[in-house]
């Protein structure tokens, strides 16, 4: 099981920054979530993990080892895998396109007919829609896709943006079940979400993240507790 | 009639040489969201290879391509590692550098061709350039029936690769979604190598086959460049059917007009750069998306 260590990390767009001195960390086996407001810069941490963004300054340690400034392509074979915000699949191409691209890096190609059997298992309603055209889904099909996808890069470390967003209750949950079973097959879980109730339940630890800085951390228990998260995410009037 | 008929079957036949011509650019355009202006330079370049296959080894201009076609993939790939690599990357839209480098790029090698061949119009005869087959009522050049069915079996090869090979898929999802496909793990430069081979071996098949109909001087490719850019408008850059409309659309207009007006066949560059211009104000977006937009508003009546 893989652990994640995020120091000091400043990220910026051009000559704006985003991201301002955040760090955390992620330990083997756990799952952690990084909740916060729209803007707050969850997605520029998540996309800065996945080398699609340099941190200006800082560390990344994987394992031990910096991979802060890696490509993308090179963080994906060593295990940290990012499901982006808003699903992102190619949608000209089949739902077994999708899933098979997954599998893009040497170790996964090898063993891709065995990850898409398990991927197929934890998402039945895939296996009916494999020849279909991702851009044909469901909202709710389309994000089993976009896991489902991501799992097939066989992940040590999963990232998910939002993997809730604008789906209906049912699915929530379902999404939501699906996770605590990836995680329970010994895969490190770091995950940003808007619904914060069910991202502080899942979770072992949380962050909060406010204008691009750390601003509180605690295990998911406590900050549910806590007045200012109350306030601020579960929608409670301040007093 | 039968006039209809033999203009229909003219069109088919110059559209899969025009398709072939912009699907060099579309691949390009796909994976690396630049306009090869380059796309003529390399065209009269192969033109002028294969002339010097068949002179120096009597090499067939349609058997040449096999020593083209992967000759110039490599000469695209070689462009890619050592210029377009160079280029400021991301964005969504062509940067000004990256048009000015590949339009710097045509005249070089215009200018290389006019060093190493000279100005002299050139032309590449073979046994059969002269001879010609009926069909519905016509004839037809053997050349040109040759250059169809080539273009055909290219374009095939082309999606069946697209289709099936891990490479071809890495491609499209490059063209489709460049964020996800870097996240699966798609070495975005590797691929963009390769899409630029790609677009320079079928600019290369495309110039072959125009050595065989057309004479030719290092000025050679300009006007097919432009009927490239009008196909590419008329059917979107990013499907492959798209371009094959494109391609369709644009050599019926033109055999339309050569069939049932007067105007002269010189003014065919006229016609298309007309239908480009009015593309771009009637629908910016491509036939396709006009069509796409279409069928939603009645699907919503
Ligand atoms: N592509 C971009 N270019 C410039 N600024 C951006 C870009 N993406 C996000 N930002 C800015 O960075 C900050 C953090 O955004 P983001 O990471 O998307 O927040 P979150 O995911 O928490 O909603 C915001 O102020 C946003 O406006
Ligand atoms: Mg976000």
């Amino acid at each position: 099981m893989s652990s994640l260590r995020v120091e000091a990390i400043d990220v910026f767009y051009g000559d704006v920054q985003a991201v301002w001195n955040i760090s955390f960390q992620v330990e083997a086996g756990e799952i952690v979530t990084l909740v916060g407001a729209n803007g707050a810069g969850k997605t520029t941490t998540l996309r800065t993990l996945a080398g699609l963004l340099r941190p200006r300054a800082g560390h990344i340690l994987f394992d031990g080892k910096d991979v802060a400034g890696l490509p993308a392509n090179e963080l994906v074979a060593r295990g940290i895998v990012l499901i982006p915000e808003a699903r992102q699949l190619w949608p000209g191409m089949s739902v077994r396109d999708n899933l098979e691209m997954g599998a893009y890096t040497r170790a996964a190609r090898a063993e891709r007919h065995r990850t898409m059997q398990s991927v197929l298992e934890m998402f039945p309603i895939l296996q009916k829609r494999l020849t279909q055209n991702a851009g044909t889904l469901s909202g709710g099909e389309q994000q089993m896709c976009a896991i489902g996808r991501g799992l097939m890069a066989r992940p040590r470390l999963l990232m998910l943006d939002e993997p809730a967003l604008g789906l209906a209750p049912m699915l929530v949950r379902q999404v939501f079940a699906a996770l605590k079973e990836i995680n329970g097959r010994g895969v490190t879980l770091l995950l940003v979400e808007q619904n914060v109730q069910h991202a502080l339940r899942l979770a072992h630890r949380a962050y909060v993240l406010e204008t691009g800085r750390v601003t509180l951390e605690g295990t998911g228990a406590a900050l549910m507790d806590d007045a200012r998260v109350r306030q601020r995410f579960l929608g409670e009037a301040g007093l | 009639m039968e006039r209809l008929a033999s203009v229909l079957l003219s069109s088919v036949l110059s559209a899969g040489l025009y398709a072939t011509m912009a699907y060099g650019l579309a691949v390009i355009y796909g994976v690396m969201r630049i306009i090869n202006l380059a796309h003529a330079g390399l065209m009269m370049l192969a033109a002028y290879v294969t002339l010097a296959l068949n002179t120096r080894f009597g090499l067939d201009p349609f058997l040449s391509l096999l020593v083209v076609a992967p000759l110039f993939f490599c000469f695209g790939v070689l462009l890619d590692l050592t210029l377009i690599r160079r280029l400021p990357q991301g964005g969504n839209a062509p940067s000004m550098q990256s048009l000015l480098l590949l339009f710097g790029l045509w005249l070089v090698l215009q200018n290389l061709a006019y060093v190493v061949w000279g100005g002299d119009t050139q032309a590449i005869l073979t046994p059969y350039t002269m001879s010609s087959v009926p069909l519905l009522g016509e004839r037809y050049g053997v050349p040109l029936l040759l250059v169809f069915g080539v273009s055909v079996l290219s374009l095939l090869g082309l999606n069946f690769m697209l289709r099936r090979s891990f490479l071809g898929r890495a491609i499209r999802a490059v063209t489709q979604n460049r964020d996800a496909a870097l996240l699966s793990g798609v070495n975005a430069a590797r691929i963009s190598a390769v899409a630029f081979g790609l677009g320079t071996a079928f600019a290369a098949i495309a110039g072959t086959m125009l050595s065989t109909l057309y004479a030719f001087t290092p000025d050679f490719g300009r006007s097919f460049l432009l009927k490239a850019f009008c196909i590419i408008v008329l059917g979107g850059l990013e499907s492959f059917t798209g371009v094959a409309i494109g391609a369709l659309v644009l050599a019926l207009i033109e055999n339309l007009m050569a069939a049932y007006t007067s105007i002269p066949t010189s003014f065919q560059d006229a016609i298309s750069f007309s239908l480009l211009v009015l593309v771009l104000v009637v629908a910016p977006t491509g036939l396709p998306a006009l069509f796409r937009s279409f069928s939603r508003r009645a699907v919503a009546r």
